[in-house]
């Protein structure tokens, strides 16, 4: 499913080069739930979006549902990330659209027929809890449910690996706890999961496989 | 999936607002410019072409040819380059011709003691010598001809009425080009600030997999629509324009140029001008950039 081999990744700020990722090697498989924990500036991010090909690393090789990412044209990351939903810490909802057209909009884009469209946009609703908000706009949802939203939207099309980054950063326990349930019923179902988190509470909760980053380093794969 | 990108360049539309207006407005006045020299100079050179049409060259010859020599002497001058056609008109022609000019005044000419008119020839020339050159040209050919006494004609004035059509051409076409350019950039501005104001759309698209032609199709077709909306109020503009300055006009260009009315675009030329904005539009609408992935 996912295979990081010998990967670093540096920045450069002017003539300063720094490094975010240096080494880092793992695999995961179908179906898993993995957790990447670390502090802030961990690497964690910058490994999440090597891994929807958001950015490219400095060194070492990828591979991410049989794509191999670092030679992959342009035309073909469309392909890759039809095949992968993606969580942020904000919800990133469009605040013009209500629940309803957010999680249906990812589907319109990728030209999915009507019936289809409202089937599936209230199916994700469904898993996350939220058929009741529908018809609410983002302004008007608790942070907890504009995580739920945007977790639906991620889901719709159903895709076999859902990256999140740090989707309960900025939600009390109570809304954190609504969240991961969530994932664990998405997980449940066949999805592979990586959740990034800086909470290493949430991380032992979870009692999943954690690969823990420090300074750019894979320095612990349990679990 | 026509209709949510139909719908998205709405919305994107909506969002620009008074920048898709100032853009729309620039469409217009272009095209209602470039229209407009387009109607006074295809007009022109109706005028030109009907003139162009009655240019004669009069060969006036020494003397009436016997009648059975004027096959060949018309075989003779209808191989001269650039003669397309002549008539012979003999004495007694002319004189007809005269008489019928003169009406009830016709009884003059039976004062005269004799026919004072002289035999002639009248030479329609060819195309390529409906030219200032072309006609001096023939007219030396026809000067050559040992029968010709005198050669009138030229198609020096009607080469001016060409000339100043040409003229008007290249204003338009000037004047057009310089709108045209200004309201490229208008859409583009337009389409830029929409692009900022659709960037989280944009970056959930490229999230989840659009392909660049979904994510950049909206905003073509809101500068197409920009374009379409400004070359259907020029059009608009110039039908009333016309209607209500055809009718005073007419008179006076059919005194001077001989035009019986004023034509209006043909339907393709309509097609030809709506065809215009909606490519200006959505030239500045593909001219905006949006950022690019690694």
């Amino acid at each position: 499913m996912i295979e990081v081999h010998r990967v670093s990744k540096v920045y450069s700020v002017g003539p300063v080069k720094v490094p975010a990722l240096r080494e880092v090697s793992f695999r995961i498989t179908k179906g898993e739930f993995v957790v990447l924990t670390g502090a802030s500036g961990a690497g964690k991010t910058t490994l999440l979006r090597l891994l929807y090909r958001d950015d490219l690393p400095s060194e070492g090789d990828i591979a991410v549902l049989g794509y191999d990412l670092v030679p992959m044209r342009r035309s073909h990351v469309a392909a890759l990330r039809r095949s992968i939903g993606v969580v942020f810490q904000d919800s990133k909802l469009l605040p013009v659209r209500t629940v309803y057209e957010n999680v249906a909009f990812v589907l319109r884009v990728l030209g999915a027929p009507r019936r289809e469209i409202t089937e599936r946009a209230f199916d994700a609703l469904r898993v996350v809890g939220l058929s009741s908000r529908a018809q609410a706009y983002p302004a008007q949802l608790s942070q907890g449910e504009a995580q739920r939203a945007a977790l639906a939207r991620a889901i719709v099309r159903r895709p076999p690996l859902l990256l999140a980054d740090e989707p309960t950063g900025n939600l009390d326990d109570a809304m954190a706890g609504e969240i991961v349930e969530a994932l664990k019923d998405i997980g449940a179902g066949g999805t592979t999961i990586v959740l990034a988190t800086h909470q290493a509470r949430l991380a032992r909760a979870l009692r999943r496989r954690t690969l823990t980053l420090d300074g750019g380093r894979v320095v612990k794969d349990e679990g | 999936m026509l209709g949510f990108l139909v719908g998205e360049a709405l919305r994107d539309l909506r969002r620009a607002g008074r920048v898709a207006v100032s853009a729309i407005v620039l469409i217009t006045l272009s095209l209602a410019a470039l229209g407009g020299f387009w109607l006074v100079s295809s007009n022109l050179d109706r005028a030109v072409a009907q003139w162009r049409d009655r240019v004669r060259i009069v060969v006036y010859l020494r003397r009436e040819p016997p009648a059975a020599d004027v096959a060949a002497l018309l075989e003779r001058v209808r191989v001269i380059p650039g003669v397309a056609g002549a008539v012979f008109i003999g004495k007694a022609d002319a004189l007809r011709a005269l008489k019928q000019l003169l009406g009830k005044d016709a009884g003059v000419v039976d004062q005269l003691p004799a026919n004072p008119l002289p035999a002639s020839l009248e030479v329609t020339p060819a195309a390529a010598a409906a030219t200032p050159e072309g006609a001096r040209d023939l007219l030396a050919r026809l000067n050559a001809l040992p029968e010709a006494d005198e050669v009138a004609g030229s198609a020096d004035w009607v080469e001016q009425l060409s000339h100043w059509q040409r003229l008007l051409t290249t204003i338009g076409l000037g004047v057009g080009a310089v709108l045209a350019i200004a309201a490229i950039l208008t859409v583009t501005t337009a389409t830029t600030l929409v692009l900022h104001a659709r960037r989280h759309e944009t970056e959930i698209m490229r999230l989840v997999g659009a392909s660049e032609v979904t994510i950049r199709l909206p905003l073509l077709l809101q500068g197409m629509m920009q374009g379409l909306a400004g070359a259907v109020l020029a059009l608009v503009a110039l039908v009333v324009a016309h209607s209500l300055v055809a009718p005073r006009l007419e008179p006076l260009v059919n005194l001077t140029l001989g035009l019986s009315q004023l034509v209006f675009f043909t339907p393709v030329g309509v097609v030809a001008l709506l065809a215009a904005g909606t490519l200006l539009g959505g030239l500045g609408g593909w001219l905006a950039r949006a950022g690019r992935e690694p």
